[in-house]
């Protein structure tokens, strides 16, 4: 495709992921971003700085945040005339926001930005009850004393109990995991291919902690120096003890140990053009080289809630004229071991090909050992809109060290039945 | 619906209120049962302003998104009480508390904005054997000005005896194959598997978590004060373990389940096969089967049917 120049992605910064109700247990969403957002503007000297805009979101979010990332920016050590905004695409969020800044720096009308997200389980927002929250509305819609007196009487002990976010997709009322397990069934995932991923994605992140991959992509917060959920010490015959918590009765392969916990925390990802990297003297990653984004229909139950990556990715390689084998590196988020492995599993399948995707021959399996090489969000924890920015930061890193032309390619799969893909080169 | 213009016409002033009418149906009259005559009047009202305020609150109950346009199931509810004054009046044949809405269609002839003044009437019509008792059908009809918007067929089946007459041989019967399975379950029907081999899966797509004040919440806004839908012991009074939900509610609820699938004009039926009781969970399921889509309220596991319908 020809763009007016290269968007280029510089470098990232995160906060160690949390385990739900762990280290950022009383912590908010506004606290997380802004700790990334100060260590990313230490790393790169960004402080008092006017930047293009940030860009940022967080899926659980409260109505108190509706101007989230303009807020932390404020509240940063950017400078307050730098523009923000919110964006929001479920467990796609921070990959979207990278997509969004890149797209306007190739096109010239920001030369940079920082992109990512936050999310926080443990300071999940608690609504009131429909009954409630529509007779205080008509109490404050009211004119008069006599209406608003009306209003508040129509309030019933029932109408009381507060409401809590529910892990479910609201026009199925299925929970994320009880979907997947579906899915992972009608694939035939086994549980040890499971566990064996999950044990890996642990060993491989362990690794990469110790080697000091993360020194500069994370900056500690609130006395967490390291992903709170890693377990190093995890191998696939303790991993084989657990018993399934999604899906029902025979042939249930999914627990608690090959499915992502929920967790807090942020990640962002700085791009520029390449001038403006130059300028600075800052090193230069990665080019961003193209994005798609797919959807299925998984509410008729015609495909599975998180099968969109295996439609966007044969979307993308068809217009960047490339092969799923033309990678250096594959990062494929870990919601769930099996998403990974019926991700992969589709892209290999001849029928899926063919009456899925309409190819004559399926895209063919990859070389798994250039899969989450420094693992992935089963061993750093998944929080929610924070994932996207974490895999951007890492896998440019990854690439930069492998060389120049070095190709990788993230595939992120999110509530709603949507997939977020995009492809790295290192320049 | 019959459209002769010199039928009977009891033209109403205000749509009438249900629980006057269940009352109404309770005084002792002597009724010409099975080998009655169905009253020949259409019962009318004319120029009706829609409640948008109440429009709004039953879009949330049934799980609508809130549009301009109305789904097929409003205009129901808005004839439904025609159908009910017609129903309790003295020189009708059978009695209104022991009829069950065993089945439901509906024509939407085209998008009916909630600002449209509706001129709605309701008859009833073709009384007539059935296995297991005596059924017949309430006809709807929307118009806005002379134009034909909706129009609806509301079958009951009163169990027990059946017109003097009918043949003994149940399987002659027209509505044979929709005889229920079990006597002691009106709504169960035999010959489900023939009418509704659809491709739709064993296993429920969706789960719908109802609470035990669903009946009330959708008595409010649809006015169909029933006492089996209020509260466990009026339920109990009529033989139900429990609470039970609307039938009209459910079928509403997969409507909306279909919403942005359905076409502007559409044709919905629904069969009512096992009541919902209260609270529970449902499964809901739905297939394309050609032009049209095929949906299915279940138990959890998809094992029982509560409600089978078709959108065409």
């Amino acid at each position: 495709m020809a763009q007016a120049r290269n968007a280029v992605i510089v470098g990232g910064n995160r906060i160690p992921f949390g385990k739900a109700g762990g280290a950022y247990a009383s912590v908010s969403n506004q606290d997380m971003l802004t700790a990334a957002l100060d260590g990313l503007v230490a790393r790169f000297g960004l402080a008092g700085q006017r930047v293009g805009e940030v860009a940022a979101g967080a899926v659980l979010k409260h109505s108190r945040d509706f101007n989230l990332t303009r807020e932390t920016v404020l509240g940063s050590a950017l400078d307050p005339t730098t523009p923000a905004y919110d964006l929001q695409q479920a467990c796609g969020t921070g990959l979207e926001a990278v997509i969004q800044v890149a797209n306007k720096i190739q096109l010239g009308q920001i030369d940079s930005a920082i992109a990512g997200g936050v999310d926080s389980a443990s300071d999940a927002p608690i609504a009131v009850g429909e009954g409630l929250r529509r007779a205080l509305l008509r109490a404050n819609h009211a004119k008069t004393t006599a209406q608003r007196i009306q209003a508040f009487a129509s309030i019933r002990p029932g109408d009381l109990a507060p409401e809590t976010p529910r892990n479910s997709e609201p026009r199925t009322g299925l929970s994320m995991g009880e979907h997947q397990a579906r899915t992972a069934k009608e694939w035939g995932i086994s549980r040890e291919a499971q566990d064996e991923l999950a044990a890996a994605s642990h060993h491989n992140m362990a690794r990469a902690w110790d080697e000091g991959f993360f020194d500069d992509l994370v900056t500690p917060f609130r006395k967490l120096s390291k992903d709170q959920g890693l377990r190093p010490e995890t191998s696939v015959e303790k991993l084989a003890k657990l018993s399934p918590v999604f899906g029902k009765g025979e042939g249930a392969t999914m627990t608690a140990g090959n499915s992502t916990p929920l967790s807090d925390g942020a990640a962002l990802v700085l791009v520029s053009s390449e001038e403006w990297a130059a300028e600075r003297n800052l090193p230069v990653l990665a080019r961003f080289v193209d994005a798609e984004v797919a959807a299925v229909d998984y509410v008729s139950g015609d495909e599975g809630l998180l099968m969109a990556p295996a439609y966007a990715v044969p979307r993308l390689l068809a217009r960047q004229g490339l092969s799923l084998q033309d990678f250096d590196l594959y990062e494929i988020h870990e919601a769930f071991a099996s998403t990974v492995l019926t991700t992969l599993a589709a892209w290999e399948d001849e029928e899926f090909a063919a009456e899925r995707l309409g190819l004559d021959a399926p895209l063919g399996a990859i070389d798994r050992s250039r899969l989450n090489v420094n693992g992935s969000s089963l061993a750093a924890g998944h929080p929610f809109a924070a994932t996207g920015g974490r895999i951007v930061a890492s896998l440019a890193k990854m690439l930069s060290d492998k060389g120049p032309g070095s190709r990788g390619l993230i595939s992120i799969c999110a509530a709603g039945g949507q997939g977020v893909v995009a492809i790295l080169e290192a320049v | 619906m019959a459209s002769e213009e010199d039928v009977d016409v009891e033209l109403l002033d205000t749509l009438p209120g249900i629980g006057v009418e269940i009352a109404r149906a309770l005084v002792p009259t002597r009724r010409g049962g099975p080998d009655g005559q169905l009253p020949t009047r259409r019962v009318m009202i004319t120029d009706l302003e829609q409640d948008a305020e109440r429009f709004t609150a039953y879009s949330r109950v049934c799980g609508f998104t809130l549009r301009d346009s109305v789904p097929a199931t409003w205009l129901h509810v808005l004839t439904f009480p025609l159908q009910v004054h017609l129903m309790a009046a003295p020189d009708f044949p059978l009695a209104l508390a022991g009829l069950v809405h065993v089945s439901n269609e509906m024509r939407l002839h085209r998008p009916v904005d909630i600002g449209e003044r509706l001129t709605l009437s309701s008859s009833a019509a073709d009384l007539r054997a059935h296995r297991s008792g005596t059924q017949l059908d309430l006809l709807g009809e929307a118009r806005v000005g002379d134009e034909v918007v909706w129009t609806g067929r509301s079958t009951y089946l009163a169990r027990g005896k059946r017109p003097s007459g009918s043949p003994e041989d149940a399987g002659s019967l027209s509505a044979g194959a929709e005889a229920p399975a079990d006597p002691q379950n009106p709504y169960e029907k035999a010959g489900e598997a023939s009418k509704t081999a659809t491709k739709i899966g064993e296993v429920p797509t969706a789960l719908w978590r109802l609470p035990g004040g669903l009946g009330r919440e959708y008595a409010g806004v649809s006015g169909d004060v029933n006492p089996i839908h209020l509260t466990p012991l009026t339920a109990k009074a009529f033989g139900f373990p429990r609470t039970i939900a609307h039938g009209m509610w459910t079928h509403a609820r997969a409507l909306a389940a279909l919403e942005g699938r359905l076409p502007g004009a559409y044709e919905a039926s629904v069969e009512f096969r096992k009541p919902v009781l209260l609270p529970s969970t449902v499964g809901f399921s739905f297939a394309r089967e050609g032009e049209d889509l095929a949906f299915r309220v279940t138990s959890r596991d998809g094992s029982k049917v509560h409600l089978a319908g078709t959108v065409a």
